[in-house]
């Protein structure tokens, strides 16, 4: 009873406006100050903890400031003309191209509002110009653009790993087939759409546009092999270099070097729009101001300050997390759903239910950090695989970002197509059908999250 | 009012440690501990277990329970190096021949007055409880110890640790734990040290070329209340408190070497390499290692290291 | 109706600094990769130090972002009702983050006061003095991070001449204190222009809304 108090609470104050990392905070630390013997200087400790005691949550400010030089150079360009050169032929063709985009820049971030910024900004106009609806366009990239949490590098997986201690390594592998997956299927989708409806399909522009569109975005597409190589190595060739955290700081070093040296997009070597690039042979000094230059340190704060909004809800959710388990919570959450003699079956749609209708108030990140705790001792009872229930919890965030009245993929496609929201929303749903379709297929056929990390990494061990 | 199950009046006891309850050796002793304290005291005292880091990992409970958020603790040995560098004494290498030996001198007269040693900041320990030996494991067979010349070491970020790794040429790398096994599996470091019932729980074995019976050190927990909690307590409360928890202590610390067999038992059954030293191989560990001892003499005390060294002579 | 981006003195310390951690969190791990793979090496601080600097940015830029309405929440509701019952909203949402941060502030505060050898405040909700016997922990130090020379002098300051071999926790956990009575100011600023009627609420609706109105920008709209 009293938790409900604590829930009610949260989502009431979200809705009058509070920030949600307050709303959190603020809930946790009345709830504590009045039911518990516990010291407010708890709060004090278990908020330092959420950075000095999380070691894999590093990985979160990593992958958003690599993706940031990433976008802030024009390597979403060069991907999407890529994707429209290998599949713009087809009928429906820039709609595919523009999933296939969002898959390969999902591979390169680690998150779906920013999928849909670098790809939807060029992608929408594009498709609008060559004859589709705005609101096809529109309903395409704001689906799409969820893949950015599921195919890895991924922001939710690393909070999910650091919510119940499995490997952030493992997590990642587990979304790599369901990922391919749930694009093929949007494309898919696309494909059967458009033949129905005779939509435009692009030119062939012939194999030479793809090596040539290829070798141009050569150095972006280098970004996922680094992480994808260094953190499992190549099967009889290299063992891994780093760990997933460490991948994730080598990826924001390379998508610097890639930005300032080589595509020169950005920094001291940027010509800035007309005219020629200049060369590190003609500026050497180049090597030591693109440090403290004007755009990497403006790309370095934007990062930053994204990383501050992300990690200060994670954080106070953390505050609430702690407070949960101060009060046995889970446990009997945990003694309460077993006692009612749940199944594996009916287990994994509570579940559902419980993120689908969470994900329609929160923030994703901090909606893992509560829930996971909350259900992960049930599921392991249960029998279910942590990476299987991971997956599942990542697609029910991705359904979160394209419904109302909180979606962030919403808002976000809502400005970067310039639509109103409520357009969007009816915009989304036909593909919406599609992510459900998905959602079902990946809840109930584990194999699909557990089989590659099995391969790789042998069979998950369950130390708790 | 209280949410977790405990009656008003009753002296709530909460106990974070970082295990599981059903198969690690701590995690079993201090479910032991408190369906006992649970039982017998019954009105005056009501204990609660928080396992798997749910609530502290070893590094906060210290500061929580200094604060009074939290009573009862059990962190490894190394944890309490800030408090005082006596208990360095555990972490040198080849310092106790056995878990015998480690026992004997936690029960003598200097491991007791250790537990007294960080009473002036604030903590008193209270029991010693077992893990086992550590045994080294890597991607290659260890051994003598030029096999670990060159190779990465995951270790606990103690000082004694790293020193002991780099006087056999290894070098010593830290990182999360929940990261160690698929960093052991995809060689971003190539070996660990620890006891046989963690090498099993944690599966490190499977991805290990084998493991080196070394027994070159040890894995030990130290039981620790604040001072002004214990204090705080009635008198028969803190006597019979601390009456249950010596003989819990007592029960799974005889049964800790049998848990430690049978993990060893449980890798090699699973068929992975267990190699075993001969004399003149473990002596040449031991001149690697032993070194080390040098540069903490002045931290442990001398009169410990000899004590501990009487020890091994008598067994 | 979003604040101007400001580009006052202090806003621009804040965001070097901001700039700056994140940098010097980067190049340490990646420092800390090369030192092992390529030299088989390592650099033992680097991982607690840069846990440290990660949570110093969040917790003094959470303040920032206070003045920037760029934490992240729910204005649905908020677009939804009259301007007036927009005020009164805003009102109440700000109040509720000023008592969030007071007793943070105070929570931060007791937390850290006896790392330092000071003295934590006495009551459960409210500051009520401070308690006059307490035991000191200026002694206690960080796993990995070895102090400084230059911080020797402390040793003598803070912990009766004995020795730091590491940084003593005090230091980095400063950041508490500092960056709560900051998020409290910050907070009181929010309320006093919402009271003014110059700021109609205090969150941001998603994570990339500077991103947004580049985009809306380069498409002519208003931004
Ligand atoms: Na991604
Ligand atoms: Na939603």
């Amino acid at each position: 009873m009293d938790v409900l108090i604590l829930f009610v609470m949260v989502v009431g104050l979200m809705l009058i406006g509070v920030p949600i990392a307050v709303s959190l905070g603020f809930s946790s630390i009345l709830f504590l100050l009045w039911f518990s013997d516990t010291s407010l200087a708890s709060i004090a400790q278990t908020l330092m903890q959420a950075f000095v005691g999380h070691y894999t949550l590093l990985a979160i400010p990593f992958f958003i400031l690599a993706s940031s030089f990433m976008s802030t150079g024009g390597v979403a360009k060069r991907i999407i003309r890529f994707s429209i050169a290998c599949v713009g032929h087809l009928r429906g063709g820039l709609a595919i191209a523009g999933v296939f985009a969002c898959m390969i820049f999902a591979a390169l971030s680690g998150s779906s509002p920013a999928t849909v910024v670098a790809i939807g900004s060029i992608v929408i106009a594009a498709m609008t110009q060559a004859g589709y609806t705005k609101d096809f366009a529109a309903g395409v990239i704001c689906n799409a653009g969820t893949l950015g949490i599921l195919i890895p590098p991924s922001i939710v997986m690393v909070v999910y790993a650091t919510a119940t201690d499995v490997s952030v390594g493992r997590m990642f592998l587990g979304g790599v087939i369901p990922g391919l997956m749930a694009g093929t299927m949007l494309m898919l989708a696309i494909w059967i759409m458009a033949r129905v409806r005779n939509m435009p399909a692009g030119d062939w522009l012939g194999w030479g546009e793809i090596w040539a569109s290829f070798r141009d975005a050569f150095w972006g597409l280098m970004l996922i092999v680094i992480i994808m190589v260094g953190i499992y190595g190549i099967p009889g060739i290299t063992g891994a270099i780093f760990t997933p955290t460490e991948a994730a700081a080598v990826a924001s070093i390379y998508a610097f070097i890639a930005a300032v040296f080589i595509y020169r997009d950005m920094g001291p070597l940027s010509s800035q729009g007309e005219g020629k690039n200049s060369t590190l042979l003609h500026r050497p000094q180049a090597l030591l101001t693109a440090f403290w230059h004007e755009d990497t340190r403006r790309t370095l704060f934007e990062a930053g300050k994204l990383t501050v909004t992300l990690m200060f809800v994670i954080a106070n959710a953390l505050i609430l997390k702690h407070v949960l388990t101060d009060e046995q919570i889970p446990q009997k959450v945990a003694e309460a759903m077993l006692s009612a003699g749940f199944g594996k079956v009916m287990f994994l749609i509570v579940v559902n239910v419980i993120l689908l209708i969470g994900g329609q108030f929160m923030e994703p990140s901090g909606l893992l950090v509560i829930v996971a705790p909350l259900v992960f001792p049930i599921a392991i009872e249960l029998g279910v695989d942590p990476i299987h229930l991971g997956i599942i919890m990542v697609v029910n965030m991705e359904i979160g970002m394209i419904t109302p009245p909180v979606g962030l993929n919403l808002f976000v496609t809502s400005g970067v197509a310039g639509m109103s929201m409520m357009r969007v929303v009816k915009a989304a749903l036909p593909f919406l059908g599609v992510l459900f379709v998905f959602l079902i297929m990946v809840t109930y056929i584990p194999i699909l999250s557990t089989w590659l990390p099995t391969l790789m990494m042998g069979p998950e061990i369950i130390t708790r | 009012a209280d949410t977790a199950g405990c009656d008003d009046g009753e002296t709530v006891i909460k106990f974070a440690h970082v295990t599981n309850t059903d198969k690690h050796p701590k995690g079993i002793a201090a479910e032991m501990l408190k369906e006992r304290v649970n039982e017998e005291m019954e009105g005056k005292a009501c204990m609660e277990v928080y396992p798997n880091s749910t609530l502290y990992n070893d590094d906060q409970v210290l500061e929580a329970m200094l604060q009074g958020d939290v009573q009862l603790a059990a962190p490894s040995l190394s944890k309490f190096e800030t408090f005082t560098k006596q208990f360095r004494l555990f972490d040198l290498p080849f310092m106790f021949k056995n878990i015998e030996a480690v026992d004997a001198f936690q029960q003598s007269d200097a491991g007791q007055a250790m537990l007294d040693s960080m009473q002036k900041r604030g903590l008193q320990g209270l029991a010693y409880w077992h893990n086992g030996m550590k045994q080294m494991s890597a991607n290659k067979p260890l051994i003598m110890p030029e096999d670990a010349q060159g190779l990465k070491f995951r270790v606990q970020p103690s000082d004694v640790l790293v020193a002991q790794m780099e006087a056999i040429g290894g070098s010593p790398q830290k990182m999360a734990f929940s990261e160690v096994y698929g960093a052991l599996q995809q060689g971003v470091v190539d070996g660990q040290e620890n006891t046989w019932s963690n090498i099993y729980g944690q599966k490190f074995f499977e991805v290990q070329d084998g493991t080196t019976e070394t027994n070159h050190g040890v894995i030990d927990y130290l039981v620790v209340a604040s001072v002004d909690w214990l204090d705080s307590l009635d008198e028969d409360v803190r006597d019979q408190f601390t009456t249950i928890l010596n003989e819990v202590s007592q029960e799974r610390n005889a049964a800790v070497n049998e848990v430690d067999m049978e993990a060893r038992q449980a890798i090699l059954d699973a068929g992975a390499e267990i190699r075993e030293l001969d004399a003149d191989q473990r002596q040449a560990w031991v001149d690697a290692m032993k070194p080390v001892w040098e540069q903490f003499t002045a931290d442990v005390g001398q009169e410990n290291i000899d004590a501990a060294q009487a020890i091994n002579a008598g067994l | 109706m979003h604040p101007a981006p400001g580009h006052r003195l202090v806003d621009r310390v804040e965001e070097a600094l901001i700039a700056f951690i994140l940098g010097a969190m980067a190049l340490i791990t990646f420092a800390n990769v090369v030192a092992r793979y390529v030299f088989n090496s390592n650099i033992l601080w680097a991982l607690e130090t840069t846990v440290f600097l990660f949570g110093w940015m969040v917790l003094l830029g959470a303040s920032y972002c206070v003045k920037k309405s760029a934490h992240l929440g729910v204005d649905v509701v908020v677009e939804m009702v009259s301007l007036s019952a927009r005020r009164l909203l805003a009102l109440v949402a700000v109040a509720v983050c000023i008592a969030y941060s007071f007793l943070l502030l105070k929570g931060a505060w007791d937390y850290w006061a006896n790392f330092a050898n000071l003295p934590q405040t006495l009551g459960r909700w409210f500051p009520l003095g401070f308690e006059e016997n307490f035991r000191p922990k200026a002694w206690y130090e960080v796993n990995d991070i070895p102090n400084p020379a230059m911080l020797n002098f402390l040793e003598t300051l803070m912990n009766d001449g004995d020795p730091y071999e590491k940084l003593p926790r005090f230091i980095p956990y400063a950041v508490l204190p500092l960056s709560m009575a900051l998020l409290l100011y910050r907070f009181v600023q929010a309320a006093i222009l919402i009271w003014k009627g110059r700021l109609d609420r205090l969150v941001a609706s998603h994570e990339v809304e500077d991103e947004l109105a580049e985009v809306r920008a380069q498409r002519g709209e208003e931004v």
